[in-house]
């Protein structure tokens, strides 16, 4: 008796999972038609590919599994942000791991063009840390606007600000960004 | 309509501060050739400029966007994994947009557009000269005419552009 309604209460669980599934291929148009753009986005911030299709995955994973499976009201927004998170955290812990290990993200040996602080490793790496440090406010327009290349009216959009607030904060992270890279070439 | 009023001052403040203090007018370019803490602070941009420019200009492999299609397909539910989408993405490879798609075509359609504006141009203008010579050599002959065989028989002859010439 009691292994019966554990079947049923299994067989009960799969077409709730499956009705759930059939009423999410949303999920399939959304990848369709950001999924280039995320990419490209993930690409930029991430630069290693492994670690874009870990975040892609990680982004649409959460797609799937916000509020039990709901649609948000803006998917672009919603992705858009997640993806932007997500990469910047998988940067974090890249940092991270990499001062555990105490080493240098690009050390003065790998450093061998003439060009001395033109290297575009070396600045690329740089760069990177610093957009993962800078505040979210800030780091958000610059991913979506610098990485991902939306316009300022869609950024506006995506993040609930006014097209203006975001230039502002674009200027200012690049401000906050070229302080601290003038810092670090200057370490150097 | 204050709305739009408003945001027409902002469009022209913002059109008359581009104007002032735009990084290409000649005092801003004075001054900063004549001082070291601005050329400082603008070089320093610069590089993040020119960094952000070389991240953007790294290519990714082309079949990046299928793996991680494929990578975030395959953690979704049963159903949407089989779906005839699903395996569509899985083999869909990035495609340019559509500015970048009709974008080296931009070059031969101006080229061609200004060929087709100078023909009309130059149909135009051969057929108004046309008209214009017909009309001039009808005039001479009815004025030969006229005073050749009188105004009356002239005008039975060009009964219909009696007016026109005169």
């Amino acid at each position: 008796m009691q292994s019966k309604a554990a079947s049923y209460g299994l067989i009960w669980s799969f077409v709730v999972a499956e009705t759930v599934a059939e009423s999410q291929r949303w999920i399939l148009s959304a990848m369709q038609k950001h999924g280039q753009e995320l990419v490209t986005m993930l690409w930029r911030i991430l630069g290693d590919e492994q670690d874009v299709c870990d975040a892609y995955q990680d982004t649409f994973l959460k797609l799937a599994h916000y509020k039990g499976g709901q649609k948000p009201e803006h998917i672009n927004a919603y992705i858009f942000r997640t993806a932007s998170n997500v990469a910047v955290s998988m940067l974090r812990q890249r940092v991270a791991e990499k001062k555990r290990l105490s080493t240098a993200i690009v050390t003065l040996k790998d450093i061998c063009s003439p060009a001395g602080d033109l290297d575009s490793k070396y600045l690329q790496e740089t760069l990177r840390c610093r957009i993962a440090q800078l505040p979210e406010h800030l780091r958000d327009v610059i991913t979506l606007r610098d990485f991902a290349e939306l316009s300022y009216a869609q950024i506006s959009r995506i993040l609930g600000i006014s097209a203006a607030t975001a230039k502002v904060y674009r200027c200012k992270a690049m401000q906050l960004l070229a302080v601290w890279m003038k810092k670090e070439i200057q370490k150097r | 309509m204050s709305t739009n009023k408003c945001k027409q001052i902002t469009a022209w403040l913002h059109k008359a501060v581009c104007g002032r203090f735009c990084l290409d007018t000649d005092w801003i370019q004075n001054h900063i050739a004549n001082c070291p803490r601005c050329r400082r602070r603008l070089s320093a941009i610069g590089k993040v400029d020119l960094t952000l420019s070389i991240i953007k200009s790294q290519p990714h492999k082309l079949d990046l966007l299928m793996r991680a299609n494929t990578q975030a397909i395959g953690v979704l539910r049963h159903s949407l994994r089989q779906a005839p989408k699903a395996r569509k993405l899985k083999t869909c490879l990035p495609e340019p947009n559509l500015l970048e798609r009709w974008g080296k075509y931009a070059h031969t359609t101006a080229n061609v557009t200004a060929c087709i504006a100078i023909l009309l141009l130059m149909k135009i203008g051969a057929f108004s000269s046309m008209d214009k010579f017909q009309t001039e050599g009808k005039k001479i002959i009815k004025q030969y005419y006229a005073s050749h065989i009188g105004k009356d028989l002239t005008d039975d002859i060009f009964p219909n552009d009696m007016g026109q010439f005169t």
